[in-house]
């Protein structure tokens, strides 16, 4: 494996510094999480009895939440990117929370119990 | 053309392009995976039917998200590898990461697959098997439509194409239709004439059928153009309508003659012919007459619709009354191994939630555990393996009781639909991903060289699409498996 750290092309590779060693373990800390969060998520939903179904799914999508956090703060660097791709992602997600919370319509229906109940 | 800013941040953006580029990408793509995820909450909450809850083998969904995690690991080291000037490191993780994206398709097909393979029959009053039809083969008729001692076949020139001579034999070695194979079908023509039924006589057949009816249209137009000269002449316009009848006719019977009529009806000569049909190329079918979608008529007898099925579950909470289910008409030896396991499994329940235990009669939760016998859980491992697979075992279920009947694919139940949807949107997403992750790599090498600061650029914007399809399934899969 060529492990030089010479830069072939000239250019100089200090502009942007990184030290391989120290982001690789720290990639594998936040792989290392990931998976640590995958079993606690399938833990809860077999093993943990909340009481109410709707409580063992509210827990195991927040889980899913703080792992897609992991990835986009750590994986995408987003812990430390510039403003406009704050701005572009902060009008998606208002986008994307008004989409999840679009089935809501269904409780203005007049008819008291609007979803149908099996 | 040289695109600006590919390596050096533009002064304004304080980012290149391509990062911009692919943030207003992914923006979209979480649109447009918002929307399907909406799509499953709607679904889910107003389910008119018992959503599948567990239902998915946890498994290989598990090993899928390990996989894709390990993924993410990869990707961003080998972007981490670029910038460190470190070439070797960066083709380790790409590989690595291709090798990741090709197991989790393997594992997905693998999975697609034995859905494909499990069908599911509900019964009119609401019951449901799962199982596997039993494979259509000398000794059996699979779940195909058995129509008998066929002594004629009706011939639409129009729209039949003959698709049951297509002898070709599909992944399980199966035919499309059985037939005597004792060589050629030879049929006796309303002329009386000996026709060996195959695609080229059919398509000879079309042609001078489309030949003759082109020559009775010439002549008519003919008629039509001699009538307008003769218009106001009474006598004449009678004449040529007295011609043109005695043309027609002559025309219609020189068509008999040859056969070359829309509506062709063969019969069999020698031994009466057995069919095995697929219901999915049967338009409609009765005792004595089966229709292909494709318009040719069989007559004959119906011999049996049933569908040959062994199963591994019996589900009956859309069934109103488990104990008078039709299901205990195939498997009477199970109903007081199910009632017993509904009995203690709802006691069960009352126990663990006594808040619930006034309505656990209505509790999906409850009627999950208790009206849902899945063999592989509750019977002998031998008595549930010998259920699912052993010929002694099979049921014949007729079509008649029949409710719907279908494998586990989009057209099981919006689940279903859903399910194969996102997951495969998402497999399509894991190929596009690893095309892109793969060019890199391979044209990586010379980019390095030149530049390796527009390959490290190039590597964070494939790695930053790897990412965003990870964090898709990290919430499908605890969406699909788990809740």
């Amino acid at each position: 494996m060529d492990s030089s750290h010479d830069d072939p092309s000239g250019h100089d590779s200090h502009d942007h510094p990184i030290d391989f060693g120290k982001a690789i373990r720290t990639y594998l800390m936040v792989g290392g999480a990931l998976i640590l969060g995958t079993i606690i998520t399938v833990f809860v939903a077999y093993k943990v009895d909340l009481g109410d179904i709707h409580l063992n799914i509210a827990l195991g999508l927040l889980i899913a939440t703080v792992k897609v956090s992991l990835v986009g703060l750590i994986f995408m660097h987003l812990n430390h990117e510039r403003g406009l791709i704050y701005k572009t992602l902060l009008f998606t997600m208002i986008f994307f929370a008004a989409m999840m919370f679009l089935f809501c319509l269904a409780y203005l229906d007049p008819i008291k119990d609007s979803f149908f109940k099996p | 053309m040289e695109i600006p800013y590919t390596v050096n941040a533009r002064p304004d953006t304080g980012l290149y392009n391509a990062k911009v580029g692919i943030w207003l990408f992914l923006a979209s793509e979480v649109m447009l995976f918002g929307g399907l995820f909406s799509s499953y909450v709607f679904l889910r909450i107003g389910a008119d039917f018992p959503w599948p809850f567990h239902e998915l083998k946890v498994k290989p969904g598990f090993i899928n998200t390990m996989v894709l995690i390990a993924s993410s690991v990869s990707v961003v080291a080998a972007w981490a590898a670029v910038k460190a000037r470190r070439f070797g490191w960066f083709q380790f993780n790409m590989i690595f990461t291709l090798c990741c994206a090709l197991g989790f398709m393997g594992i997905k097909g693998y999975e697609y697959y034995h859905k494909f393979q499990h069908y599911s029959f509900e019964f009119t009053d609401g019951s449901v098997i799962n199982g596997h039809p039993i494979h259509a083969d000398e000794k059996n008729h699979g779940d195909r439509i058995v129509f008998g001692e066929v002594k004629s076949i009706v011939i639409d020139l129009r729209n039949s194409n003959l698709e049951f001579l297509d002898q070709r034999r599909d992944k399980k070695g199966e035919l499309p239709y059985a037939m005597p194979a004792n060589g050629d079908l030879k049929f006796k023509s309303p002329s009386g004439k000996e026709v060996v039924l195959s695609k080229d006589w059919l398509k000879a057949q079309k042609r001078k059928w489309l030949d003759a009816a082109g020559e009775l249209s010439r002549m008519v137009t003919a008629y039509e153009i001699e009538k307008a000269a003769n218009k106001g002449n009474d006598e004449a316009l009678a004449a040529i309508n007295a011609k043109l009848d005695e043309a027609n006719k002559v025309a219609i019977e020189k068509a008999k003659a040859e056969d070359l009529t829309q509506s062709l009806k063969l019969d069999v000569v020698g031994e009466p012919l057995l069919f095995l049909a697929k219901e999915s190329s049967v338009a409609k079918y009765g005792q004595a007459e089966m229709s292909f979608k494709d318009s040719t008529v069989l007559q004959g007898k119906l011999e049996t619709d049933a569908i040959e099925f062994n199963a591994d579950l019996i589900d009956l909470r859309k069934n109103k009354d488990a104990e008078k289910a039709l299901v205990w008409k195939y498997y009477p030896d199970l109903k007081d191994d199910f009632l017993r396991h509904r009995d203690e499994k709802s006691e069960e329940f009352k126990k663990k939630y006594p808040k619930r235990a006034g309505t656990a009669d209505a509790d999906p939760d409850n009627l999950r555990e208790s009206l849902r016998f899945e063999f592989e859980e509750v019977l002998p491992e031998e008595h549930a393996h010998k259920l699912l697979h052993d010929h002694s075992m099979t049921v014949s279920l007729p079509r008649s009781e029949k409710r719907f009947y279908s494998n586990f694919t989009p057209a099981l139940s919006p689940y279903y639909a859903i399910y194969f949807l996102m997951t495969g949107l998402h497999g399509l997403h894991v190929i596009g991903g690893a095309i892109v992750l793969g060019w890199f790599l391979i044209t990586g090498k010379k980019m390095y060289r030149e530049n390796p600061e527009h390959l490290a650029n190039r590597v964070e914007v494939g790695g930053l699409f790897w990412h965003f399809v990870d964090l898709v399934w990290i919430f499908l899969f605890p969406l699909y498996y788990l809740m």
